[in-house]
């Protein structure tokens, strides 16, 4: 019994501490840098999931650490250990309860709940003012087309990719993987993932498939302000994958439609 | 040990005579040396001549290949050991007792074991050495150690495909689970010694051929072998693809003669509620060998036959999506094939350890029949950046409740080791250690398996920290245990207890703190097969880097301390640990028969209440001949 409340002790007192730690954690920032409402839904479950397995992770290092210094052997003797059973019906039926309720839990809240979310987030209902950004992934290079401004390929200066969107504003990109370049060539088009690590989600971009990803942006900000503002290619497609990126800002409506003259200005030179 | 392949013939010692005959391995490789130039030329100069006539084609270097494995295997020993004799001529070779019979085609389930083991640690170090420069790149932020980044990513690659198919899926199944197996079932040899005896020799030729890979070209794909960048790269993948049939059709050959061996080669009273713990980790991990693996083949077979002839089946004009599915569906179940001997080990080990009866043993066993089970039906959620809304729901439930049999695990380790007499030896510390880590890669599995934070985090350094966890973490960590715990068994000697526990410290220091910080370096975006990466993410990278280089050398470290004590160390008795299982109820090592009675078994192994032996008589073999 002495045992038992030892052990409860250090594994009360060390879930409490790991909650402790784990709302400082979410107080500041689990996706280090946030900037969309996709974003903030994931790091909300990410944050969820953790807490409640502070205490699940508590019991099994506690207890193993318990374990293993409470009931060491002591002494160069092999003696059997005087206390002997074979199973313990209360303890395995709780064991099994929690980690079903656990597992049902987490299966409704977040995964499911979340990703109702995101559903919704995808209606065509709710997403007739949205802007539409062309996206398509060559070796090794993003492509971005703005087909409601009759931008056919956004740059900078320098003819680099670059991609501008307005501040709270659902976004529907568009991802396709083949070559403009190169439409003759069958082969050219691999596996691309389109990533930006501020908005929070990626999808794989497939050679033959459109697809679509919705993310409603939440701030300014930009590439400049932090480099998780950037699209970066997450699936391998080659020696280039490396950089294949490209910068991301994201500007007040304002902001937004001067980028759009000056593209439209640009494209005309 | 006089004459094993005489013996199944039923040959007297005394009619056969010695011929000279070059060292098996040396003739070997001539041998392969030769029919890769036969067939090669054949097929690029005659049958197949290409435009500009290149001396190497696709073509002819997969008939080479061929032609090159099938030699290697009759040149080591396959030619007098099975070919020969099953054309009823007589067996004119007689297998050495020392070291070198661990240099030939061998029949032995020992010799087997410990041949595949070496083959292991070998891909082992080969993969690691690819790791460590892999690591180096990374400390900074752009290219410094490759020249290029096709030879990062083929660096990636051969890391990957020689770790997964070489060490995690052989290292305690191929080896340890041949020599164990007919030991700990009471018998003296495996269901299938002669094909046993073929499939360990695949294992270098598979090795082999991944790691001369870039001689053909570069392959930028990783492990995976995605398409379809697989059939637009140069020609290496040829090598991937082929290197990695070998290295399947042996652990195909070890799971049949492991599955027959536990099923039908049981010693008399070793019922199915007697069978040793470690026995059904080889069971059913053999079972999801022997389900997977055949599937796997056929993908990369398609995936071959692109590159070679082609055959544009996963392309852009195919489906790409296809390979990926098919890839996935061996592809998850090949991480519990990995694992699931790890937690069977904890099983074994820890009851010994702590001289404590196994606690709800029945539900341990359920543990590894539904990871098994369920392993086939999760493997989606690696592809959730690829499917349609409706899909995520399904594959992230069944990806959320394997960890309630994973869980099972845990229950019967805390419940056995509750007021027991924990021995704080070497294994016991490793396997604690492999349960904290592979504890972290669960509950980071949890985090993965919820699909909104999976596509944040998915193909970031996130998920690399996360299956390194559970590989390194979980089943490396019990490897070593494993080597520690069974080297008596192996050696009749002990290793040295300090430096087993500070090597163990070291590295489980190591390791935590070089993959902790990879899930920080995936949350703050740092994405995967990339030498070159923006400078933020530089200085987490290089302090990564630094740990991970420490982790290296305690592993080689490791080796060198097990090599050491292999020759060197102190003589034990037979049974150091006091174990009930049956393969230290005979002596340490086993002399030329496990057992020279076959043991009758009588009660449960793991029943530690009293000091009755599981077996009904003294079952003890002779002591090694010409003992070390």
């Amino acid at each position: 019994m002495a045992d038992i409340v030892g052990f409860a002790v250090a594994w009360i007192v060390t879930s409490a501490l790991g909650e402790l730690g784990v709302s400082a954690v979410r107080r500041g920032s689990i996706y280090y840098y946030t900037a969309s409402n996709q974003a903030l839904d994931g790091e909300s479950a990410f944050g969820f999931i953790l807490m409640m397995l502070v205490p699940v992770v508590a019991f099994i290092v506690v207890m193993l650490l318990y374990n293993m210094i409470r009931f060491r052997a002591r002494g160069k003797e092999i003696v059997r250990s005087h206390v002997q059973f074979y199973t313990n019906k209360t303890f395995v039926t709780v064991w099994i309860a929690i980690s079903v309720v656990v597992n049902l839990l987490f299966y409704l809240h977040p995964t499911a709940s979340a990703l109702e979310q995101m559903f919704n987030g995808e209606e065509a209902r709710y997403n007739r003012q949205d802007l539409i950004v062309n996206v398509t992934a060559r070796q090794w290079q993003w492509l971005f087309n703005y087909p409601q401004y009759n931008i056919t390929q956004a740059a900078d200066a320098n003819g680099n990719s670059v991609m501008f969107l307005p501040a709270d504003r659902t976004i529907k990109f568009v991802l396709r993987s083949y070559d403009p370049f190169h439409t003759y060539d069958a082969n050219a088009g691999v596996i691309h993932g389109f990533w930006v690590p501020a908005f929070g989600l990626k999808q794989d971009i497939i050679p033959g498939e459109t697809r679509y990803l919705y993310i409603h942006t939440n701030k300014i900000t930009s590439y400049d302000v932090n480099p998780m503002v950037r699209v970066q290619c997450t699936e391998v497609c080659g020696p280039g994958h490396p950089f294949m990126e490209a910068p991301v800002h994201v500007v007040s409506a304002r902001d937004f439609q001067k980028w759009i003259v000056s593209q439209q200005k640009q494209q005309q030179s | 040990m006089s004459s094993i392949a005489t013996d199944l013939l039923g040959d007297s010692p005394s009619q056969t005579h010695r011929r000279p005959m070059l060292p098996p391995v040396v003739r070997g490789l001539i041998w392969a040396l030769i029919a890769f130039l036969v067939f090669n030329t054949l097929i690029s100069e005659v049958l197949d001549r290409m435009p500009y006539h290149p001396f190497v084609t696709r073509a002819s270097v997969t008939v080479g290949w061929v032609a090159a494995v099938c030699a290697w295997l009759l040149g080591v020993g396959v030619w007098e050991g099975v070919v020969k004799p099953s054309f009823g001529f007589p067996t004119l070779w007689e297998t050495p007792t020392d070291w070198r019979k661990y240099f030939m085609y061998s029949t032995d389930h020992r010799v087997i074991g410990l041949q595949y083991i070496f083959s292991s640690i070998g891909g082992f170090m080969i993969a690691g050495f690819a790791a460590m420069l892999m690591r180096l790149e990374l400390m900074n932020q752009n290219l410094w150690v490759f020249s290029n980044p096709g030879a990062y990513l083929s660096t990636v690659g051969i890391h990957g495909t020689v770790m997964m198919f070489s060490v995690g899926t052989v290292g305690l199944v191929g080896g340890f689970g041949n020599y164990l197996i007919p030991l700990m079932v009471g018998s003296n040899k495996s269901a299938f010694p002669r094909m046993s005896g073929i499939s360990q020799w695949l294992v270098p030729a598979g090795i082999a051929t991944v790691v001369l890979s870039p001689v053909l070209g570069q392959w930028t794909t990783g492990w995976r072998g995605y398409e379809p960048l697989a059939s637009q790269d140069p020609a290496g993948i040829v090598f991937y693809y082929l290197g990695v049939f070998a290295l399947t059709t042996s652990s195909l050959m070890v799971a049949i003669n492991l599955t027959a061996t536990i099923l039908f080669k049981r010693a008399p009273g070793l019922t199915w509620n007697r069978i040793p713990m470690f026995a059904w980790g080889m069971l059913t991990v053999s079972l999801l060998n022997l389900i997977w693996l055949p599937e796997i083949q056929m993908a990369f077979l398609l995936g071959l036959l692109g590159a070679v002839i082609p055959f544009p089946f996963f392309t852009q004009v195919g489906s790409p999506l296809t390979y990926l599915e098919v890839f996935w569906l061996f592809g998850h179940p090949e991480v519990y094939i990995v694992v699931v001997p790890a937690f069977a080990l904890w099983q074994e080990i820890l009851p010994v350890m702590g001289q404590k009866s196994l606690f709800a043993r029945q539900w341990g066993i359920i543990g590894l029949v539904f990871v098994m089970i369920l392993s086939g039906m999760v493997w989606a959620h690696h592809m959730f950046t690829n499917m349609s809304n409706s899909q995520m729901l399904p594959f992230s439930f069944f990806t959320e409740i394997i960890s309630i049999p994973t869980g099972f695990a845990y229950l019967v380790v805390i419940g056995t080791l509750w007021k027991a007499r924990l021995r704080l030896t070497t294994p016991t510390l490793l396997i604690l250690m492999s349960m904290f880590n592979f504890l972290i890669g669960g509950v980071t599995g949890v985090l993965l398996a919820d699909p909104v934070v999976n596509l944040q985090v998915h193909d970031s350094f996130f998920v690399v920290a996360h299956f390194h966890y559970t590989i390194i973490g979980a089943m490396i960590f019990s490897w070593f245990a494993a080597f520690y715990y069974w080297l008596p068994k192996f050696t009749g000697r002990m290793y040295s207890e300090r430096w087993g526990k500070v090597l163990s410290v070291w590295i489980f220091i190591a390791f935590n703190v070089a993959f902790l910080q990879m899930f920080l370096l995936g949350l703050h975006g740092m994405n995967r097969w990339v030498p070159v990466y923006p400078a933020y993410l530089q200085p987490m990278n290089f302090q990564v880097s630094l740990f991970a280089i420490l982790l290296g050398i305690g592993f080689v470290l490791h080796f060198l301390h097990i090599a050491w004590m292999w020759w060197h160390g102190p003589r034990v008795e037979e049974n150091p640990w006091r174990s009930k299982t049956l393969e230290w109820q005979t002596a340490s090592p086993p002399g030329e028969e496990n057992f020279t009675t076959i043991p009758t078994v009588v009660r449960g192994f793991y029943d530690y209440s009293d000091d009755r032996s599981a077996v009904a008589v003294d079952v003890h073999s002779d002591a090694p001949k010409g003992a070390r």
